[in-house]
């Protein structure tokens, strides 16, 4: 079937009124799903699946498409508005969306957020439809050190996201590290810092310390603030409003970039659209010719994060389509539900029956142009939460942290933690630490040990061996390059 | 001075963890003779002592900056604000009573003692807004979106959680 064919048959598909219409329901509840803080994309697509019990193979996975995409883009809302990722791959969006609401700018960071995200979703299904087979291939012969070379890339940027606190900015980085390898380790299990609690056996849960970070933190600044502040009045409404067309062509390399890197790191078995957002927000300030301006509220920073996580949805389509291998988890959910309704999945797919591929491009290119419109009129209602005075708004953000934490896992023990990260953030802000290194640390430390040991007994311990690869040995010395030129550059300078 | 002390406090916490907390468990045997591995204590040993080096140089930093400024003193821990320490005590003892409270109780507590401490005057108003919130929030996760909210293990708490459970079920099944 050639690429046109396939075009026109998605399209056909979604032509259908009542798969249109369970599209555009889909879109509307993945949107809230995402901007509910502890609801993930993948915990979206799980509470989507009883809605496909009684679809059609081809119309479910359609639909459970459209909750991913749209739960993916909702993150954001609550990322802006509240300084909530609403999931954990809208992390980077609070960096620089959060500061432009509270510049009252909330409206113009929104629409930067949402027209990204479409932007980065519709590139990657486009990659997905043109080149599924060819990118599969692709990243299937990436080697532990390659994969390893690309997060120690991500990580490369701890000394650029604060160049005037380098060493700062390390060891909130390292600590993040650290904070990763608690629980057993990812090769041999073996129990690791855990300092004696059988909580903290499985590891540090992603969300509840984004949540414990960045929303209680930030109630915990409030409160402290509560003692100067004089009015007790709510922030006003917010409009959404698209920045202008020159505003858009000036970042067109920074979309072109995230939605590429986004895709591909989205097929990665592993990875996802979380480390997707952190790499993109981390290269995207290396490149930027005003690197100091990220983190104080840039529409560079939210487009750099919403485009890679939106394109990252496309990528981890990629492999569960051509090779019946799930990207990631909400991927694995997908995989599920059609091997519920007895799809073979696997390689013969996309010869057999090519109308899933074009399915799910037409449902990805339907989602990202419809959700910006839903995303739009959901952002006003949870905007309309932000007139609410601060003693109100307050403690409903405590018991969103507190409910979202816990329904991660249905675990007490993720209360604590968050309990305890928003205490941990507020002193990493008293100490000028970054949250933000330490978040990234935090979230590519898994991946990067894994892979890390991985490739060095497959080199049999031989570190020349390992970045032997090209790929990998390129991506090491840009890397280096990368991590020590704000030091040696910042020497220069001392001494000039 | 803050600043200095949790430095030196996170100093002395990485190196008990280094000497004691790294492996708390044996490696397997397998593991241990098989010198292509990369044994489980070496990677976070090795951030570890990264951490404690840049950490040592930033607490020298830190004293170096300091040394003539006339605020740099115990005194100004003191400084802490007593509204703060009890927003901190206020979320973690939330995350300690949600168990043995369950969400309605703990939920009603944190918006009602919350929104005093933010300063909210209008107690009566506060207390409306607690009761209703609780029920919106319990709504959306527990009947929505099908969280299992903690009811508690306190009886007489849990019974009352159920007995809200209920009224919320049947005016839900009145509904559909």
């Amino acid at each position: 079937m050639t690429t046109w064919e396939l075009f026109t048959n998605g399209f056909s598909v979604l032509l259908d009124p009542y798969t249109f219409m369970m599209v555009v329901f889909a879109i509307v509840v993945g949107t809230i799903f995402g901007a509910l803080p502890g609801v993930s994309a993948t915990m979206a697509v799980a509470l989507g699946l009883p809605f496909t019990y009684s679809m059609a193979p081809v119309p479910a996975i359609v639909f459970l498409v459209a909750v991913y995409c749209s739960s993916i883009t909702g993150g954001s809302i609550t990322a802006i508005l509240f300084k909530i990722p609403g999931v954990p791959s809208s992390a980077p969006t609070t960096f620089d969306g959060y500061p432009m609401a509270q510049r009252g700018e909330a409206g113009k960071a929104l629409g930067i957020a949402l027209g990204s995200s479409a932007i980065g979703g519709l590139v990657s299904a486009l990659a997905m439809l043109t080149l599924s087979p060819q990118l599969t291939q692709a990243a299937l012969s990436f080697s532990p050190s390659d994969i390893f070379a690309i997060t120690f890339m991500g990580l490369s940027i701890l000394t650029c996201l604060d160049s005037k606190n380098i060493l700062r900015t390390l060891i909130s980085g390292l600590l993040g590290l650290l904070l990763a390898c608690v629980g057993q380790d990812p090769m041999y299990a073996v129990q690791r810092l855990t300092f004696g609690s059988g909580e903290l056996i499985a590891g540090l849960e992603m969300i509840p310390v984004l949540i414990g970070i960045f929303a209680v933190t930030e109630v915990l600044k409030q409160t402290k603030k509560r003692d100067t502040l004089k009015s007790d009045e709510g922030t006003a409404s917010v409009n959404t409003k698209m920045p202008s067309f020159k505003e858009w062509w000036g970042i067109k390399w920074l979309l072109a970039r995230c939605s590429v890197i986004g895709t591909i790191i989205g097929i990665l078995p592993g990875a996802g659209a979380t480390i997707a957002s952190f790499l993109c927000y981390s290269s995207e300030t290396k490149l930027s010719k005003h690197p100091e301006k990220f983190g104080t509220g840039i529409i560079d920073g939210i487009a750099a994060s919403e485009t890679a996580n939106n394109a990252a949805t496309g990528g981890a389509m990629v492999p569960l389509l051509s090779l019946g291998i799930p990207g990631g988890n909400a991927a694995a959910v997908m995989m599920s539900a059609l091997v519920l309704k007895g799809v073979q999945l696997g390689p013969l797919l996309l010869v057999n029956q090519p109308q899933y591929l074009s399915a799910t491009f037409a449902s990805m290119v339907v989602t990202n142009i419809l959700m910006v419109i839903v995303a739009i009129g959901i952002a006003k209602v949870f905007a309309q939460i932000l007139a609410v005075p601060y003693s109100y708004l307050g403690p409903i953000i405590i018991m969103l942290a507190i409910i979202g934490s816990y329904a991660t896992n249905m675990s007490i023990a993720d209360v604590k933690i968050m309990a305890i990260a928003g205490v941990i953030g507020l002193v990493i802000s008293a100490c000028h630490f970054n949250s933000a290194a330490l978040i990234l640390g935090l979230v590519l430390g898994v991946i990067c040990e894994g892979n890390f040991s991985r490739a060095y007994t497959i080199s049999r311990a031989n570190l020349v061996n390992m970045f032997a690869r090209p790929v990998a040995g390129t991506l090491m010395v840009v890397s280096i390059v990368l991590l020590l030129w704000p030091i040696v550059a910042g020497l220069f300078r001392k001494k000039d | 001075m803050f600043e200095l002390i949790c430095n030196i406090l996170l100093w002395l916490g990485l190196l008990y963890a280094y000497f004691f907390n790294v492996l708390e468990a044996p490696i397997p045997d397998r593991v241990a003779r098989n010198p292509y591995t990369l044994k489980p204590d070496m990677w976070p040993k090795a951030i570890i002592i990264l951490l404690l080096i840049c950490i040592a140089l930033n607490i020298i930093n830190i004293i170096r900056k300091n040394k003539d400024n006339p605020d740099f003193h115990l005194d100004a821990l003191m400084s802490i604000r007593a509204r703060l320490c009890i927003g901190i005590a206020l979320i973690v003892a939330a995350s300690f009573v949600l168990e043995p409270l369950g969400y309605m109780v703990t939920c009603v507590l944190v918006l009602f003692l919350y929104g005093l401490l933010l300063g909210q005057t209008h107690v009566i108003r506060l207390a409306v807004f607690s009761v209703v919130i609780t029920l919106v929030l319990y709504v959306v996760f527990s009947v929505l979106l099908s969280v299992n909210l903690p009811r508690g293990t306190i009886p007489v708490l849990r019974n009352f959680s159920l007995y809200v459970e209920s009224i919320v079920a049947s005016v839900k099944s009145a509904i559909m």
